[in-house]
């Protein structure tokens, strides 16, 4: 019988689709019974998904302005 | 346009498509390097680097790989071999979550599963996601923003890095929990405040 905590160290590889199928099935039924590993997992889904839509991908304008004038000047001249 | 035909057009001399390229991928590129280093006029620096790579390189893509791939494993690389020669401590030897001394990984608080999706991508809770990864050791950052922020696959996270599938399971499961935990704590403290006040 598996301990929680193994059952959690498995539910990173669970998120991302890397557990068989007879495991996954395991760590379900767990879940279903488990409060504390259940909440565990809820609050890891979260956790990626603030991760895929939290952090802005914005580039500053002087940012963007700088890279244009230093590939135009450094990439020009270059010989592909 | 796909990226490969843009990409010809770059290596018959258009350097126009090599402008779209970038404007396409800076962004990206951008804010994994910021997260990668921690600074801002690094992170820019490295970017241009990056992309002037890119350039010289180009005509080395074999297309094994997708472009994007192949961006960002130059831009990982220019960001690891800067920090290996001037922070050498940060990458190889700051792991204070492998190390980590009983290995357990903290439950979480109701809080933070129970605060609406909007807040937690508030200004503020974006912020507090930054704070998050920005704590962790180069090694695991660097996965959880490739994988969870950039959406790469678990093999492309590891070609990009260079370590195996295993190591990057591995990895990324610490630097979820890690976040996760950092995440729960403060928002049960935020509830924890909240609840102080409304009962003065």
């Amino acid at each position: 019988m598996k301990t929680c905590k193994e059952f959690c160290e498995q539910l990173s590889d669970y998120l991302d689709g890397e557990i068989g199928e007879r495991e996954c099935r395991l760590i379900e039924d767990h879940l279903e019974v488990c409060q504390p590993c259940a909440l565990l997992f809820e609050s890891l889904k979260l956790t990626v998904k603030i991760c895929e839509q939290g952090i802005s991908d914005e580039v500053p304008p002087e940012v963007r302005s700088r890279l244009k004038d230093f590939l135009r000047k450094h990439c020009k001249g270059y010989q592909m | 346009m796909d990226d490969q035909e843009t990409i010809d057009k770059v290596i018959s001399g258009d350097f126009d498509a090599f402008e779209r390229l970038v404007e396409k991928y800076e962004g990206r590129v951008y804010r994994h390097l910021r997260k990668m280093v921690n600074d801002k006029e690094l992170a820019e620096d490295l970017l241009q680097e990056t992309f002037l790579s890119a350039y010289k390189g180009l005509k080395g893509f074999e297309g094994n790989s997708s472009f994007s791939t192949w961006l960002f494993r130059i831009a990982t690389n220019a960001a690891l071999m800067y920090l290996r020669k001037n922070r050498p401590e940060i990458v190889e030897y700051d792991d204070q979550i492998g190390n980590k001394e009983d290995g357990a990984i903290r439950g979480t608080s109701p809080a933070f599963v129970s605060t609406p999706f909007d807040i937690l991508l508030s200004l503020e809770g974006k912020n507090k996601i930054e704070e998050a990864i920005d704590g962790l050791p180069v090694i695991y950052r660097s996965v959880i923003v490739l994988r969870d922020v950039e959406g790469f696959s678990l093999e492309e996270v590891a070609g990009i890095m260079n370590i195996s599938v295993a190591a990057v399971k591995s990895r990324l499961h610490r630097a979820r929990n890690a976040v996760r935990e950092a995440l729960g704590s403060y928002y049960e403290e935020k509830g924890a405040s909240a609840a102080r006040r409304a009962s003065k």
